[in-house]
């Protein structure tokens, strides 16, 4: 059954392996995937240790629910201390790996140490194995996959790997698997490739014995029908996310020229539907595909029409590509953003990031604070398409003065780069934000601003908060398996509930990272989507675990209060501009100038933002500097922390 | 552990709340529920003025493509230049007398 696979102890300085059972005890306090390991990196880390020496530990695993009968249980966690930001780094990726992980018997991969020269582990049927990897260095993410199943003659499995930019130590690389699934954020590839581990491939065929299979079974088929049925899910089955990202710039909630505006004006041409009309192969419904045990489809398939690149296949673009590519350096063309994407995909580095880094540069080099000389020449103005592709490709091999810098990360290269480049650096904890802008919503503000990894969507955002939803319905999602009595608006603009809902997605985010359900499957972008009511059958109806939603929730805020004692044991400060949960001046200082009328001439109000803060940390038990509460501790079970259980 | 297999949970009763063939303004003060008829190829919203560019997911499953660029735009720059000058206005203004 699920609750039978295991966790590996993998050092690959000593070649040492070892393999031990789950215990039922941990696993009700920490589920498993993101929260198990959050719990995992607290004990097997020291503070302040080299994210890029041996002492970091690389996490990778698999949800409780990876593999079973339940619904879009595809996703791979990935969590190390972190080379960008020097806190928390945690990474999410869909495709089909932590499956094919969970069939070969393990839920969770430990490895610490670094090996002596490049190699790949190998993960089959209850067996690990160090291999060489000699043969696969400097290859791009596909090439690595396809060598490896060459060599171990088989098609079917299965890996996580780093392309160029992790062994090039960037530190903002990816770990990937598939062509475009993507662990990336806050640099796990980095840490991947300090470690000089290339991939991990897994192959198994080991059953998983569902608990109740007819129960499991039966029920999924309601849920699946709740989740395709949702208009949201039948849009992202057809233009996949970039729909998010053209609905967002039509009021005016996307970033464009590293946040001089709020919206990319007349980008016709990187709309989803221009994308499916102009792509070989089209991006449309029937090119749609999916992660394991999914019925959504968002992911879209293309070959790149013309340009250098033309003919190459590829998946996606994201709304992180269309931000990274497009709206944030102003580059209005189709063929920009799928060869960007295509690029990134190939080379795995986070798209969000290395968007955000250059659209930065390309406003400081407008500004002169960084010069042609800076730029062996290259003319990095917004909109210059070429400039954008051709420092995709410095950063990723860590080619000339500015690419070797901005590898570095937003805010070692602003201490390079000197003057005042780092007020122009949109970054919360090190960490670029995505491409949109939280000016107008204030809950949308205070998500990236306290978000455990550093200014980020996917850790806490209520984006339903744009829908205008009545009272009546918020209330019936946020009063939900916790009780909540206080105030609730339907406005997006407003401050008013913006902490609670904000908590409580927060904890809805980290219960779905620990089943290991993608969240589009939960209350993300759809208000009518599953939540903490519906998990327990599945959990239950699968691998016999009885729980209930306010246990659930209550695991939840366990694994999240243990990512912030990480965070504050590596310096975590309430206002620290570098290392806190605070937001860029320009959020306060600087009104939206483009979109929506009601968007038009907003800023985040300063007062407001530290009123929601300190509402933020009480519903969280933390105290005014955010530091959490003894009693906080005492409640979730985790005073004695280091506890080294497993 | 109980399981009701019949009750509905809060997201299943929710399900009543979903419109289809419809799109809401994206201004977000308005949000007016926009119903345009079947197959037109933009909508304007009869509350702010705004108008947008649609695209049909399926018959009955509209979305808003992108603004009318022209429009929204000359609707921005006048909101931005009315909220500006309001905004100098209210200001105090520097120096003695």
């Amino acid at each position: 059954m699920a609750l039978n696979r295991k966790i590996a102890y993998i050092d690959l300085s000593t070649g040492e392996i070892e393999t031990r059972p789950i215990p039922l005890d941990v696993r009700k306090k920490f589920l498993g995937g993101r929260g198990l390991d959050a719990y995992l990196l607290y004990n097997h880390t020291k503070k302040g240790c080299d994210p890029l020496g041996p002492d970091n530990v690389l996490l990778i695993s698999g949800g409780i629910l990876t593999a079973t009968c339940a619904s879009a249980t595809a996703r791979t966690h990935v969590m190390a201390k972190s080379p960008l930001t020097g806190l928390l780094g945690s990474a999410n990726m869909g495709g089909f790996f932590a499956p094919e992980l969970a069939w070969a018997g393990f839920h969770h991969l430990v490895i610490k140490g670094k090996a002596e020269k490049p190699v790949y582990i190998w993960i089959h049927n209850g067996e690990i194995e160090i291999r060489d990897a000699a043969n696969l260095w400097g290859k791009t993410t596909t090439e690595t996959q396809w060598t490896i199943r060459e060599e171990l003659g088989d098609e079917d499995v299965k890996c996580a790997v780093i392309g160029p930019a992790g062994e090039n130590l960037v530190r903002f690389a990816n770990v990937m698997t598939g062509i475009k699934n993507a662990a990336g954020r806050t640099g796990m590839g980095c840490v991947m490739g300090s470690k000089n581990l290339k991939a991990v491939a897994a192959r198994g065929t080991m059953d998983i014995e569902i608990a109740h299979p007819v129960d499991a079974l039966e029920y999924n088929k309601r849920f699946i029908d709740q989740i395709t049925s949702a208009k949201v899910n039948k849009t992202q089955g057809t233009l996949g996310t970039p729909f998010i990202w053209g609905a967002t710039n039509s009021w005016g909630g996307v970033r464009c020229r590293n946040f001089q505006y709020n919206q990319c004006e007349y980008a016709d041409d990187i709309e989803p539907e221009r994308l499916d009309e102009i792509a070989t192969e089209t991006i449309g419904p029937y090119h749609m595909t999916g992660c394991f045990g999914c019925q959504v489809h968002c992911r879209a398939q293309y070959k790149i029409p013309s340009g250098p690149y033309a003919g190459r296949y590829d998946e996606g673009p994201e709304y992180t590509s269309l931000g990274a590519f497009g709206g944030e350096p102003d580059c209005k063309n189709a063929v920009t953003v799928l060869t960007g994407n295509h690029l990134v995909d190939q080379y795995g580095i986070d798209n969000l990031e290395i968007g955000s880094i250059i659209s930065w540069a390309m406003e400081l080099y407008e500004l002169g604070i960084l010069t042609s000389k800076d730029t062996d020449g290259l003319d990095l103005r917004f909109g210059n398409d070429e400039a954008l592709l051709e420092m995709v490709d410095r950063i990723c091999y860590r080619k000339g003065w500015l690419g070797d810098t901005l590898a570095d990360g937003g805010i070692l290269a602003s201490e390079k780069i000197g003057k005042n480049s780092f007020e122009y650096l949109i970054q919360v904890k090190g960490m670029n934000n995505l491409h949109s802008d939280e000016r107008a919503t204030p809950a949308l503000a205070l998500n990236i601003a306290t978000a455990s990894r550093g200014s980020d969507h996917l850790r806490s955002r209520p984006a339903i908060d744009l829908y205008h939803l009545p009272e009546e319905v918020l209330r019936k999602i946020y009063s939900n398996p916790v009780r909540y009595d206080g105030p609730l608006s339907s406005e997006h603009t407003s401050y008013e509930g913006k902490p609670w809902q904000v908590f409580w997605q927060e904890n809805c985010f980290m219960a779905v990272d620990c089943l290991g359900i993608c969240k589009y499957h939960t209350v993300f972008l759809g208000a009518t989507l599953p939540n903490f009511e519906d998990w327990p059958k599945v959990l239950y109806y699968n691998t016999g675990l009885e729980m209930t939603p306010e246990e659930i929730w209550e695991v939840a805020e366990r694994c999240n209060t243990m990512e912030r004692l990480f965070n504050l044991r590596e310096g975590l400060k309430r206002d620290d501009l570098k290392k806190g949960d605070m937001l860029n001046h320009r959020y306060f200082d600087e009104p939206c100038r483009r979109g929506a009328p009601d968007v038009i001439g907003k800023t985040i109000d300063r007062e407001e933002f530290k009123k929601m803060i300190d509402e933020f940390y009480e519903h969280k038990g933390l105290d005014e500097n955010g530091v959490v509460k003894p009693e906080t501790l005492k409640r979730l079970g985790l005073k004695k922390e280091p506890s080294h259980l497993l | 552990m109980t399981i009701d297999r019949e009750k509905l949970s809060a997201a299943e009763t929710l399900r009543a709340t979903r419109t289809f063939g419809k799109v809401r303004c994206h201004n977000p003060s308005c949000m007016e529920r926009l119903q345009p008829p079947a197959g037109a190829d933009h909508v304007k919203c009869p509350t702010c003025g705004m108008e947008y560019r649609l695209f049909w997911v399926r018959p009955d499953l509209p979305r808003i493509r992108g603004p009318v660029w022209d429009v929204n735009r000359r609707i921005a720059e006048e909101t931005f230049a009315r909220k500006e000058g309001a905004k100098a206005k209210k200001a105090p203004k520097k120096g003695g007398k």
